[in-house]
């Protein structure tokens, strides 16, 4: 059975400016800016965990202990406002950020999908585009072959296709941005914030797609500002706020925790 | 300040290894940037050839004139010589910016890091493999035959590889921490260009010869040039490449290890 579990997840940025990224604070000469801590009066604390430095450093608790238990058929909204660790709780169970402490064990393959039309190029043409895209998803030849008819029927575009991109109005360019991403049948889906554009035709047979395709995925974590978004999509919830984990269970319930906290 | 635990090490061979498995995506990639780069030109990657083949023949018309010796000596030392200098020191160069490049990658999917040298690797060689038209053109004109040096010609080039990605390796996770440090390479390269026997030959230094020898990047032109030329590489530069990739290897793992979860963070 799918799952993705999270125990007591701590993650911590370090602040460079471009004098601590530079050898000579390093040297020394950055002591004598030490005093001065600038952002100290905010949700930050001074700590040193990489050891590459010994001047005291500026962190960030992005995630403050986190803890929780995902299984399969757990479609989780994730809630919080800006800043609150949204998409740094995302790219950590994506397995991009790795925990400075706690632990996060995924039973099944993650799959995120932040920027849909990361790895395509202006200049290549729409199918060279779907094959680079393919393979940047992790897609064999087979699976990008497979899904090309599909695609092209999805996004209409035809002739278009063999032309470069740069040619394609934006709305052009997200249905074949869209159309790639959602070929594939994710296992663990973490999601951040759906963009929402072109004609309104085009939108609903995009939702249609998009039902069609969370409902091939085992679990989803679905980070979104847009309350009527996430119940659309989602069964399951989690409230974020300062890297703390302020409520976890059904939808409703941290929908209610999440417009309490929001001031109106 | 330096602690290392196992399943450190654990994550940072599972990286290595899925790094090289996927050699299929990084050739790719490498492909796609040198497409992406000569898009809407005509010659398209011919440029690198017609740069190259410029550039060797002003050097080896130079060498010939500053140094005294004759143009069909000189010309094919200069060309071999540069074909590899580019691809050993732009591996590094390259290295040096491969995270900072690749963090709109690095931040959205997850892959292993040595992913992206893979990549680097693969597009030098790629260009070196254009280069070399002119290296063929060369030695037909100035009838250069190689010598039974050139049956551990390709050994060679491979153990070259390896040794320089270690150093790529180290560049890329020093320079995403420091980023005054790709700028310190470019001049370490540069200087020692001069310092590699390139233009001209060891033996005309005479008695400061030792500038060379102690130089590692002269045994490792000297291991893939030699062969080219009709000569053989000596023992001496096969022991110095092969200690240099051992250790600097091991070294660049432990490194690479206890900082690889870093590199992220970094960006």
């Amino acid at each position: 059975m799918l799952s993705l579990v999270g125990k007591d997840i701590h993650v911590q940025f370090p602040i460079y400016d471009h004098r601590s990224r530079s050898l000579k604070y390093s040297l020394g000469l950055g002591q004598i800016a030490k005093g001065i801590n600038l952002l100290a009066n905010r949700t930050l604390k001074v700590g040193g965990q990489i050891g590459m430095s010994e001047a005291g450093k500026v962190v960030i608790k992005a995630l403050d202990g986190i803890s929780f238990e995902i299984y399969e058929g757990d479609h989780v909204g994730l809630l919080g406002h800006n800043g609150s660790g949204k998409t740094t709780l995302l790219r950590t169970l994506a397995g991009i950020y790795e925990p400075i402490s706690g632990t996060i064990h995924a039973n099944g393959r993650v799959f995120p999908l932040f920027d849909l039309e990361l790895g395509m190029d202006q200049d290549a043409t729409g199918i060279e585009n779907i094959w680079m895209r393919g393979k940047m998803l992790g897609l064999s030849a087979q699976e990008i072959k497979n899904a090309l008819d599909d695609i092209a029927e999805f996004t209409e575009l035809g002739d278009y296709l063999q032309m470069p991109t740069r040619t394609y109005s934006t709305g052009m360019m997200l249905r074949l941005a869209f159309a790639i991403s959602t070929a594939i049948t994710p296992e663990i889906l973490v999601l951040d914030e759906m963009v929402g554009a072109g004609d309104a035709a085009f939108l609903a047979r995009a939702n249609a797609r998009l039902k069609d395709f969370l409902s091939r995925t085992g679990i989803l974590v679905l980070a979104s500002h847009s309350v009527p978004m996430l119940r659309q999509w989602c069964n399951k919830g989690m409230l974020l706020e300062r890297g703390k984990l302020i409520a976890v269970g059904p939808l409703e319930d941290v929908v209610a925790r999440y417009e309490e906290i929001t001031p109106n | 300040m330096f602690s290392l635990t196992s399943k450190q090490l654990d994550l940072a061979v599972g990286d290595l290894r899925d790094g090289v498995c996927s050699w299929r995506l990084s050739q790719y990639l490498a492909w796609q940037d040198i497409k992406q780069r000569y898009r809407r030109s005509t010659l398209g990657p011919i440029w690198l050839t017609l740069s190259f083949g410029m550039q060797i023949l002003t050097m080896g018309y130079l060498s010939a004139a500053l140094f005294g010796n004759s143009v069909a000596k000189s010309v094919p030392h200069v060309c071999a010589g540069m074909l590899f200098w580019s691809l050993i020191t732009q591996i590094i160069n390259d290295g040096a910016v491969l995270y900072v490049s690749s963090s709109r990658y690095i931040v959205q999917i997850k892959s292993p890091l040595t992913l992206f040298l893979m990549q680097v690797i693969w597009r030098n060689v790629i260009v070196a493999a254009h280069n070399a038209t002119i290296y063929v053109l060369i030695a037909a004109i100035f009838v250069v035959i190689p010598g039974p040096g050139i049956l551990l010609w390709l050994p060679g080039l491979v153990l070259v590889l390896i040794c320089v990605s270690w150093l790529a390796l180290v560049a890329a996770v020093v320079s995403t921490r420091y980023r005054d440090i790709p700028l310190m390479i470019q001049n370490i390269l540069t200087l020692l260009f001069w310092l590699t026997p390139l233009m001209y030959f060891p033996e005309q230094l005479g008695r400061h010869r030792f500038i060379v020898d102690y130089n590692p990047f002269t045994h490792m032109i000297a291991l893939l040039r030699e062969p080219l030329l009709g000569g053989v590489p000596t023992l001496n530069d096969w022991l110095v490449v092969f200690a240099i990739t051992v250790f600097g290897w091991i070294g660049t793992f432990v490194f690479f290890a206890r900082f690889r979860s870093r590199i992220v963070y970094w960006l």
